[in-house]
């Protein structure tokens, strides 16, 4: 580096930042400028535009089912991995216990297991109850996989939470109900916000363990995958881009949300 | 002090964590309205014994009375006292008023109840009114000492605990807050235990002060009696730079320093003390033009001065050992480094200490 002048060094770093944006982003706008034709099938460079494909899909009844099956699987993983991650991340991060070490262990190795596998291991534990296939089922399956990394984003905020506020709580006459609800709650809700975000958007964009799980039932991306393999139309990059549309849009209403969270408590009115 | 009957009495309290006795039966009488200080290095078990006395860590043996009712079994929340703690855990999502009125809401107490009483702690406490409405995250260190203490007021506790609350702050704001915490303790007429590894911060605030080392007090007393007569070589060490020579008894106002091969006057030796320590202030050292001036006199050469604002003090070598000779600006050391010297002490400024 000793040759290069720091104009020189900058322009590079803002070159080599620019290279890896286009190169992170560039395949999201191809599927929006694939879904932009108006042919069958699919050509690059695009001859035809149009916004025919788009229509289609919005009009479409089984589009509406798939979205409908993909945000009750979210929704209802979001709410019950929270809860349960939240716990499992006090456990992780606040308490100090014999066997923590373990626990932390074991709590976070699901993520690392090939999805693929999880979901037949799933697959074959749930025909071995008994169970029939079903949204439900892909509930379950999706659990598995995301509580693990939904403690693991909570215990980030948990870590930095200072046990003394419980015991001054306590002390000022609080039971450990109160406590739990006026001061650990509150305190470590941006934490407990992200994870349900990741709870929501790690389920919707699932894939393997949705394929092995779901049964009758179909999720986006699943879809997405069945008409790839046969009969394609410029409506499967239309859902695509809805749907990294929609997760980028939920981020961003989140990350507002947080925003103005954090400046509604710097000059909070008391309320009572 | 006297004659008050005590708040809180301790009764050979002791904890153990496994093996480890973190604090050996403890016995104390703290009386209605006191100031009291548990001074210690850290490891002592003055924080263990706090979290005791607070309800927040129960005791393996001994017991805790409230005003002469056992208190050992009731959780913290339940018990009429408070504490300042040494992070403050003030409530980061809550302003300054809803901190200070957590205690009086979790009560049921009503709203307009309470901001009053906020405001007229806020107002005693030198918080401006405007800062009732303000995040705690927003103020300043000093602020948020006032915060805490106000919350702990609003609490109305009969005892307020400290868990060494100013030892995050810089010097100069300690001092002031330091004052203003004893001028508190006078307005409220309430009993203050305060914990500290400072003996200097607990002379400048206690009533009386108990010396903790190794999950035992080794000495309890006014921080006049601490100072003029610290029982052991320990105590005195603590209160700051002394100087310790290590002498064996030879007469009823007389040791022999073995180190030194001479004989100190000092006042009359406690019964049964045979080998020990005798300490000599800084302040109590002088520089000497002859032998007759002081009853103990010894050669060494100025090595160094340090300059402590309005004091000065002076590092003098007797042979390899290190004396302190402090003295005040205006009465400073005329001559230069590497000088001859006499120093000297009379007998009133010979305390003996035992280990």
């Amino acid at each position: 580096m000793d040759g290069l002048t720091p104009r020189w060094r900058t322009s590079l770093i803002w070159a080599w930042t620019a290279v890896i944006v286009v190169f992170m982003y560039l395949p999201g706008l191809c599927l929006l400028l694939a879904s932009l034709t108006s042919s069958r099938y699919f050509v690059f460079p695009i001859n035809k535009w149009g916004v025919a494909w788009w229509e289609k899909t919005f009009s479409s009844l089984e589009i509406h089912q798939l979205f409908k099956t993909s945000i009750t699987i979210a929704l209802c993983v979001t709410v019950i991995a929270v809860v349960i991650a939240l716990f499992g991340a006090l456990a992780f991060a606040r308490y100090d216990w014999k066997g923590r070490s373990i626990y932390q262990k074991i709590v976070l190795l699901p993520i690392f297991f090939p999805q693929s596998v999880l979901g037949l291991a799933l697959l074959l534990w749930f025909n071995a109850l008994g169970l029939t296939m079903s949204w439900q089922t892909a509930v379950f399956a999706h659990l598995v996989w995301i509580i693990p990394v939904c403690t693991l984003v909570i215990s980030i905020q948990v870590y930095s939470f200072d046990p003394a506020l419980e015991e001054a709580a306590f002390d000022l006459g609080a039971t450990r109900w109160q406590v739990f609800k006026e001061v650990t709650l509150p305190v470590l809700f941006p934490g407990i916000f992200s994870g349900a975000l990741f709870a929501f958007l790690l389920s919707w964009g699932n894939f393997p363990l949705s394929l092995y799980t779901t049964g009758a039932d179909t999720t986006i991306p699943e879809y997405l995958y069945a008409k790839m393999v046969a009969g394609y139309t410029p409506g499967v990059p239309v859902l695509g881009t809805v749907s990294t549309v929609g997760a980028a849009a939920l981020l961003l209403i989140g990350y507002g949300l947080i925003l103005i969270l954090r400046r509604r408590r710097a000059s909070a009115p008391s309320d009572t | 002090m006297n004659g008050r009957s005590p708040i809180l009495q301790l009764h050979n309290l002791t904890k153990t964590f496994g093996s480890f006795t973190a604090v050996k039966g403890i016995s104390l009488d703290i009386s209605e309205g006191e100031f009291f200080t548990i001074v210690g290095p850290s490891g002592s078990g003055k924080t263990t014994l706090l979290r005791m006395l607070t309800g927040m860590e129960s005791a393996t043996s001994g017991d805790i009375l409230l005003r002469g009712a056992r208190i050992n079994d009731l959780p913290a929340n339940k018990r009429p006292t408070c504490m300042v703690f040494q992070s403050l855990a003030l409530f980061p999502h809550r302003t300054v008023g809803q901190n200070i009125e957590f205690s009086q809401k979790i009560k049921g107490v009503e709203p307009a109840k309470r901001k009053a009483r906020a405001l007229q702690l806020m107002a005693q406490l030198r918080l401006p009114e405007n800062y009732y409405d303000k995040s705690v995250t927003k103020c300043s260190g000093g602020e948020r000492q006032r915060v805490a203490l106000a919350r702990a007021l609003a609490y109305d506790p009969d005892i307020l605990f400290f868990d060494e609350p100013l030892s995050a702050i810089d010097y100069k704001l300690r001092k002031t807050l330091e004052k203003e915490l004893k001028d508190i303790h006078r307005e409220t007429g309430k009993t203050f235990i305060y914990i500290t590894h400072s003996l200097e911060e607990a002379m400048v605030m206690s009533d009386r002060i108990g010396v903790m080392r190794s999950g035992q007090l080794v000495q309890v007393g006014s921080p006049q009696q601490i100072y003029s007569s610290p029982g052991t070589k320990f105590v005195s060490e603590f209160i700051g730079d002394v100087n310790v020579i290590g002498v064996r008894a030879t007469a009823t106002t007389g040791v022999h320093a073995a180190e030194f091969g001479v004989d100190f006057v000092t006042q009359p030796v406690p019964a049964g003390f045979g080998e020990g320590h005798l300490v000599v202030r800084p302040e109590s050292l002088r520089f000497l033009g002859s032998r007759s001036e002081a009853q103990n006199c010894l050669e060494g050469r100025v090595y160094n001065e340090y300059v402590l604002g309005s004091r000065i003090q002076y590092q003098v070598r007797v042979g390899e050992h290190v004396f302190i000779v402090e003295k005040l600006r205006q009465q400073a050391f005329a001559g230069s480094l590497d000088d001859q010297v006499l120093i000297g002490w009379d007998a009133k400024d010979s305390i003996l200490v035992t280990d």
